[in-house]
């Protein structure tokens, strides 16, 4: 037998659940190339993930077999017919991971899923931690409104100044509420499945509101140059948190100053969205490990080292990319680019 | 007028710069401290701060500077830093609304007076204010 490729090219049968579970996982880590992926029923929830990421479908599993250079057909069908033709249809030096052997590693993915799902849930609570300052900032100073101007209705009798004070409290009162019911609806944990309609435009708004609370934007100069979207599916806290994580970087990036300019755009079958910022860059031998996990430039309690890593494997679920562009004292621009609903 | 003072001979309780982006803010501080007998200046950040007292010979005068210290323009860092520069006899007490030791224990060397956090009670921010006039009127007997 040839020793192992650095590659394994797999060729995934079963495009369902358990096929879709394994290709997110091969396409988010290295080492592993996925080669095509069949399924006897077009609609499979595999495909149109698949289609995004650039890797050719098939209802037909044989010819995409036969003319594949596959290292492992892995077959999650649990048919035992498809079990033969697999077997008999393979290329002479391709392996089979079938049967009980395949439903384990379907079951190992499904957990790693699992586990990437809480990972995602964690970085959010653990990057509101590092927005924590500018929060309590947000929220002590209208509740020391609040609190000075209740002292001063214990002795006030005078009607009209009286009336100003409860209008000023009420006004303070609201604006915390507004501030814990956007932390609230941040931070709440959402199902991975949640998925629903999105104009993309009105995620970056949100996210732009959330480093507003978290942060002093007031010197940085905001554009936003948004197009009119088409709208994507996917699942709208996941994506908040990207565009949350993208927005916090850029101004904490360029330290409070600078220019954030945030853009939106589409081209054929997919919807682009970019956060660029002035700061001070990244140098050309860190830009190949900024997705990596637990890596971070930020001094400790600043970061967590998983914002990156999260945005790339949010937007990798969503059948997106990112990518980015940057240099030493030119800034930096991030870019997101997720598919439009394909017509299958 | 010219920087110097609230000293013994100057009538009334002395005069206080507030600076604080908080609109409520400078309104709630305005109406404890007159109340209390204060003459209150009010800035809202460093920049205005900074440039309400001044630093030629027609300064402004202030005896207290009550400085925030997360603000546009110019932040509360870098007033108090141009603060304690030009006018080293002028007690700060810094107001934050987030709790930061490390942040408090750069304040205090640089030579800052107090540190409180919001929601203070009126209490506590009149003592402080008390004891950093009782602070001010002892620097300025010395010169």
């Amino acid at each position: 037998m040839d020793a192992t490729p650095a590659t394994i090219r797999v060729l995934i049968v079963g495009a369902g659940k358990g096929g879709k579970a394994l290709l997110e996982l091969f396409a988010s880590g290295p080492g592993v190339e996925v080669v095509g992926i069949a399924d006897i029923n077009p609609q499979a929830s595999g495909f149109s993930l698949a289609r995004n990421l650039g890797i050719p479908t098939s209802t037909d599993a044989l010819s995409l077999i036969r003319g594949s250079r596959a290292d492992l057909i892995v077959d999650v069908t649990g048919d035992p017919a498809v079990a033969s033709l697999v077997a008999k249809h393979k290329p002479e030096k391709a392996e089979i991971l079938g049967g009980t052997s395949a439903m384990l590693v379907w079951k190992l993915a499904q957990y790693e899923r699992d586990l990437r799902d809480q990972l995602i849930q964690a970085e959010k609570l653990a990057s509101i931690g590092t927005l924590a300052s500018g929060i309590a900032h947000e929220i002590n100073n209208p509740l020391y409104g609040i609190t000075g101007l209740s002292d001063r209705l214990e002795t006030e009798t005078r009607p009209e100044v009286v009336k100003e004070y409860v209008h000023d409290i009420k006004q303070m009162s609201r604006r915390i509420a507004d501030i814990v019911q956007d932390l609230n609806a941040y931070a709440r944990k959402n199902s991975a499945e949640d998925v629903c309609d999105i104009n993309l435009n009105e995620t970056l708004e949100e996210a732009l509101k959330m480093a507003r609370r978290a942060t002093v934007v007031d010197e940085v100069r905001v554009t936003t140059d948004f197009s009119r979207l088409p709208l994507i599916r996917g699942n709208p806290d996941e994506l908040l948190q990207v565009f949350v994580n993208l927005v916090m970087n850029a101004v904490q990036a360029m330290e409070g100053k600078g220019s954030l300019t945030l853009s939106t755009g589409s081209t054929h079958g997919w919807v682009i969205a970019s956060v660029k910022d002035t700061g001070p860059g990244i140098p050309a031998h860190l830009l190949g490990k900024i997705f990596d996990p637990f890596f971070t430039t930020k001094e400790q309690g600043k970061g967590t080292g998983l914002g990156l890593h999260i945005v790339r494997d949010i937007v990798i679920r969503c059948g997106g990319r990112v990518t980015v562009d940057s240099a030493p004292d030119k800034g930096a621009c991030f870019t997101v680019k997720l598919p439009l609903p394909s017509e299958v | 007028m010219t920087w110097g003072l609230h000293t013994k001979d100057t009538p009334g309780m002395g005069r206080i710069l507030v600076v604080d982006d908080e609109e409520i803010v400078r309104k709630v501080l305005k109406l404890t401290l007159t109340e209390a007998g204060y003459d209150v200046v009010l800035a809202e950040h460093g920049g205005k701060g900074i440039e309400a007292i001044g630093s030629d010979d027609n300064a402004f005068m202030v005896d207290v500077i009550i400085c925030d210290i997360r603000m546009p323009k110019i932040n509360g860092m870098e007033a108090i830093a141009f603060f304690r520069q030009q006018y080293p006899s002028v007690p700060i007490i810094v107001l934050t609304g987030f709790p930061d030791t490390k942040m408090a224990t750069e304040l205090f060397s640089q030579g800052v007076f107090d540190y409180l956090v919001k929601p203070m009670d009126k209490d506590k921010l009149l003592a402080a204010v008390q004891a950093a006039m009782a602070r001010r009127l002892a620097l300025t007997d010395k010169n």
